[in-house]
């Protein structure tokens, strides 16, 4: 479990964001491709890769993937 | 004092699981309306954005739906249901000893659906009838007062209506619903059975999150007026009004997710059976990506869990299992060999419900076509 390996879980959850792409700096909330079925596909990935119940919640308040990343693995 | 709060605890924690032998379904009819609505023809309600629907295709698996036209209510499926079921059961209405209808999408306020259709399939006056508001878990909460009413020696057949039309509620504006409903109406018989037929039922609710799926006015809480009409648009640009149904997506979702499989997972232990003693798992068709979701944590084959159904008509509400076995399980349910079934719903209340029964021999399994005029 590490911040890398999650940021490419998060790149591949959310469609038409390309690989490599996002840092641990990335605003999510602010990309294009977030909308809300990206909010379902990451919960969903979350709940799979980490089993960690995501609340939709917490992925609006949280704001880099640094940020999400921490409650996840916090 | 505290052996009887321990006495009363274990009391609470039990109720709502029960289990029932000489009870069995008599035969299954579901009735959609003919007019088909497809995502694909709703670029304007996406905003010319076609890679956003293709993305709901291949994502939560949306496409078809089947909606009613104006003038058209769950009343009206369900009776095409039932009438068709009586006639290819080869019953009289008069061996009809209680209806009960679920719905949230009622022809009147008052009286409940279930005495309108009473009256309407003539139905004998010695019938008990009676609505249960409830949703996508309606269809096994009505098994489950069908099975009780049975058992209880009152009555030897029940006729068991559920349907909605809920795409009557939706805002065709809210994206985050409209592609995602379409209406059903079922019937089905329970009835009294001198075979040993088992079923197994739990039934759970968290009112908490009552208002995570809600027509949140129109009733006596927040009566209609100009205001609850009044269509707003929200933060992701979906408009709708106060009597318009509201869903968070993304909490139905963990809800489903999260409580479905431990819910199965429970009622299989109670039944004392593993999960490879059910033949096949028939979850309400809510949309494929949670089903195949559900499916995944359960680890269970998805050849027995049917997900056609929802592509075909849309997240029906409490006829979705019904229509499930009526469209994809026709031939195993009319065979002659008795199936073991795990059906469950899940969704408004929120509410959830599940049940393993065996079923086979159904003299009628079917999907019918409303054809307008009952």
């Amino acid at each position: 479990m590490s911040l890398e390996k999650f940021i490419e879980d998060f790149e591949e959850a959310v469609e038409d964001v390309e690989p490599g792409s996002l840092t641990a700096t990335t605003k999510y909330l602010d990309l294009e491709a977030w909308d809300s079925l990206a909010v379902l596909t990451v919960i969903a990935m979350v709940d799979v890769e980490y089993d960690v119940r995501l609340k939709a919640e917490t992925l609006k308040a949280s704001d880099t993937l640094e940020a999400l990343y921490a409650q996840i693995s916090g | 004092m505290g052996f009887h709060f321990c006495v009363i605890l274990c009391i609470v924690s039990l109720m709502a699981k029960s289990s029932f032998n000489h009870v069995q379904i008599g035969g299954v009819v579901t009735c959609v309306p003919t007019l088909e609505k497809c995502i694909d023809d709703e670029l304007e309600l996406f905003g010319g954005n076609e890679k956003q629907i293709a993305r709901l295709k291949k994502t939560i698996g949306l496409d078809r739906r089947r909606v009613v036209e104006p003038g058209t209510t769950a009343a009206d499926l369900c009776e095409t249901a039932a009438r068709r079921l009586l006639a290819q059961t080869g019953l009289a209405p008069d061996a009809i000893d209680a209806v009960i209808c679920v719905t949230q999408t009622p022809d009147y306020a008052q009286p409940c659906n279930a005495a309108v259709l009473h009256g309407r399939l003539d139905l004998p006056k010695s019938c008990a009838a009676l609505d249960v508001n409830l949703g996508c878990s309606g269809y096994v909460y009505g098994l489950w007062l069908a099975h009780m009413m049975v058992s209880a020696g009152g009555c030897e057949r029940v006729l068991l209506l559920a349907g909605d039309t809920i795409s009557r509620i939706v805002n065709p504006k809210d994206r985050g619903v409209a592609p995602l409903f379409g209406d059903g109406g079922s019937a089905t018989l329970v009835q009294r059975s001198e075979r040993d037929c088992s079923a197994w039922f739990s039934l759970e609710t968290d009112g908490k999150g009552f208002d995570k799926l809600i027509v949140p006015a129109g009733g006596q809480r927040s009566p209609s007026s100009a205001e609850t009409l009044a269509e707003v648009a929200d933060e992701g640009g979906n408009i709708r009004c106060q009597e318009n149904l509201f869903m968070d997506g993304a909490e139905i979702f963990n809800f489903s997710i999260v409580e479905e499989p431990i819910a199965v997972r429970d009622l299989v232990e109670y039944a004392g059976l593993d999960l490879d003693a059910v033949d096949h798992f028939v979850f309400h068709q809510a949309n494929r990506y949670i089903l195949s979701n559900i499916t995944k944590r359960l680890k269970i084959d998805s050849a027995k869990v049917p997900m056609q159904t929802v592509e075909r008509y849309g997240n029906q509400s409490s006829a979705s299992i019904p229509s499930a076995m009526c469209g994809e399980l026709q031939e195993v349910l009319c065979g002659s060999d008795s199936k073991r079934l795990l059906l469950s719903g899940f969704g408004v209340g929120l509410s959830w419900a599940s049940v393993i029964l065996d079923i086979g021999e159904l003299p009628v399994c079917e999907i019918v076509e409303h054809s307008g005029c009952n």
